[in-house]
């Protein structure tokens, strides 16, 4: 389960498609080749997404999620 | 062919292996066990126990007790330590050079490259210990004695990256080392096992000299337990951070919150012009390395090639036609004869491939290269076929640096101020190259009018800096300066002491106070 706490390290480990995901939306996990530091939603706040907004995406990750795994 | 399994034997890789240790002692601990794959065949190499907070409690504990030994040795002593551990990485050198090819992915001689760099550093650092020097000024007051000395520091975080794995620890430690202080190293998640044989490396030196646990401390452990809290830790005076301008702001702002001082070196945009006055096939073979070595992953890897419009097109079929031919040289890195390995990863690879689609999507063109290559001796899915592409300036994607070898022309008329002022104009400021034998225009991009640049170069790249000089570079870069020059003074204290040898107590600027 994804939640907006998670560390972008483990989200990049563990759920690689979010890397895909948020670069659409304008956030990049990875930078030199290395995950950014922090959470989820600090990586989100720094792009100037809402709490709304951030909750949009955390819903949406856990749904491709579902369905990677199906 | 390299036998790697003969590699991990001769460096002490073990499949589970620790990732804490504080000098002599290796630690046990509960934190989450990592795999390190090569990015080469995508095989897993080893594994790595990571840490948790209670270990890191226990060895910034450590180090703490140890600085406390350490900064009373005198410099030239622990000169001596260095200059040991120099020469241990000579014997290992071939090893760690094949296994940092084989973690990481760059072709051996440059992974050879890499540790010739850490013995340089050890053997910069040895005679430094002995010039470890403060200045003696003149006082204003009678029988008065003004001067500076430099004092240990104390505990500092360094932080690496993958790209240059190993090196950029010995820039720190072994200058840390020498200045009276005692490292926590945080090694790059991407190169666990590096880390974990240079320190064994280390290891009988520092038992053969009996230095106190705790001087040299290696912790591999997740974001969770070695990032913000490690940065936030008062206890540590100094952090060197090698990474992304984002990972970079981000420390800074930690650091900087309890006035704790950074070493920083992050992102490079670095760009190399070529005037009508260059000697071209000199350009083109110098600036080939610079955009493909180490598959484009270097700091100073040259990300824009500025040429003057005159010599254009045949700078661009020069550069063509090297490319040809190092697209037949794309492949294992530990093949003696291959030029380019892989990439990291294959977020790297999407990273890649994403700049080719968005330089085009701006307006560019594609030159040369930029596919994503597959079949036999690609099963990893980490090649790349190095890419050229012409475009402006101004673009998004060339404002950004990509960690891929990826490289933007870019045209310039008029004079070399007009290529000076479009080589400034990007957020980053790392490294710099021009090439032209006209002394009037290497002159000007060496003053103050010219390059903004950390690095400024004539007549060779932007990468493959030596140790002597210090490193670093300006605004997104970070500003911090490491390995040669003076950088030593940063892993210092600097103590001005005004002694008073007279009689008679005068006041500066000449205040009257009397009683």
């Amino acid at each position: 389960m994804i939640s907006k706490t998670i560390t972008i390290e483990d989200l990049v480990e563990e759920y690689p498609f979010s890397v895909q995901y948020l670069a659409d939306k304008g956030i990049r996990c990875i930078k030199c080749g290395e995950p950014i530091w922090g959470t989820l939603e600090e990586a989100c706040k720094e792009k100037g997404f809402d709490v709304e907004k951030i909750d949009f995406f955390v819903k949406e990750l856990n749904e491709l999620n579902e369905i990677n795994n199906l | 062919m390299l036998d790697i399994q003969k590699t991990l034997k001769n460096l002490g890789i073990e499949n589970i292996n620790l990732g804490v240790s504080t000098g002599a002692e290796w630690f046990d601990t509960t934190g989450k066990t990592e795999s390190s794959s090569s990015p080469i065949d995508g095989k897993e190499i080893a594994q790595v126990k990571t840490a948790t907070l209670d270990d890191y409690e226990k060895v910034v504990q450590k180090a703490q007790a140890a600085f406390k030994e350490w900064r009373l040795v005198p410099a030239p002593v622990r000169g001596e330590i260095v200059r040991q551990i120099g020469n241990a990485l000579r014997e290992y050198k071939d090893d760690l050079g094949a296994l940092v090819s084989y973690e990481m992915g760059k072709v051996y001689q440059e992974g050879l490259g890499e540790v010739q760099e850490m013995i340089d550093i050890c053997d910069f650092a040895v005679g430094q210990s002995r010039l470890i020097n403060g200045v003696a000024l003149q006082s204003e007051r009678p029988q008065h004695r003004l001067s500076e000395q430099y004092h240990p520091l104390g505990i500092i975080g360094i932080v690496t990256s993958y790209n240059f794995p190993v090196a950029v620890w010995a820039w720190n430690s072994a200058l840390a080392a020498i200045a009276g202080d005692v490292v926590i190293w945080k090694p790059s998640s991407k190169t666990p096992l590096t880390a974990v044989a240079t320190q064994k490396i280390i290891r009988q030196v520092l038992i053969d000299n009996n230095v106190p646990e705790g001087v040299f401390n290696l912790v591999v452990g997740r974001s969770s337990v070695m990032g913000d809290n490690f940065l936030a830790d008062k206890r540590i005076p100094l952090f060197s951070i090698t990474g992304s301008t984002a990972v970079g702001k981000r420390a800074a702002e930690i650091v900087g919150r309890r006035l704790g001082n950074t070493l920083l070196e992050l992102g490079g945009n670095n760009a190399v012009i070529i005037t009508p006055e260059a000697d071209i096939p000199m350009a083109v073979m110098s600036t080939v390395f610079g955009t493909v070595g180490t598959a484009g992953q270097r700091c100073t890897s040259t990300r824009r090639v500025i040429i003057h419009e005159s010599i254009y097109n045949q700078v661009r079929d020069s550069f063509v036609k090297a490319y040809e031919k190092i697209a037949t040289k794309i492949g294992n890195p530990l093949v003696d004869g291959n030029l380019v390995g892989p990439v990291i990863d294959v977020h790297s690879v999407n990273a890649f491939l994403d700049a080719v689609k968005k330089v085009q999507e701006e307006g560019g063109k594609i030159l040369f290269g930029g596919q994503h290559l597959e079949g036999k001796g690609y099963e990893s899915g980490n090649y790349v076929v190095p890419c050229i592409a012409e475009a402006e300036n101004h673009y998004h994607i060339v404002q950004e640096e990509t960690f891929a070898p990826i490289v933007y022309f870019i045209k310039y008329s008029g004079d070399v101020q007009n290529a000076i002022d479009l080589q400034n104009d990007v957020p980053q400021g790392l490294s710099s190259a021009i090439f032209t034998l006209n002394v009037r225009e290497a002159e000007t991009f060496i003053s103050q009018t010219g390059s903004d640049c950390g690095i400024a170069n004539v007549n060779l790249g932007t990468s493959g800096a030596e140790i002597g000089g210090a490193f670093g570079g300006e605004k997104e870069t970070g500003g911090g300066r490491e390995s040669g020059s003076d950088a030593w003074k940063i892993y210092m204290r600097r103590q001005t002491n005004t002694i008073n040898y007279g009689t008679k107590l005068p006041l500066a600027q000449g205040i009257k106070f009397d009683i």
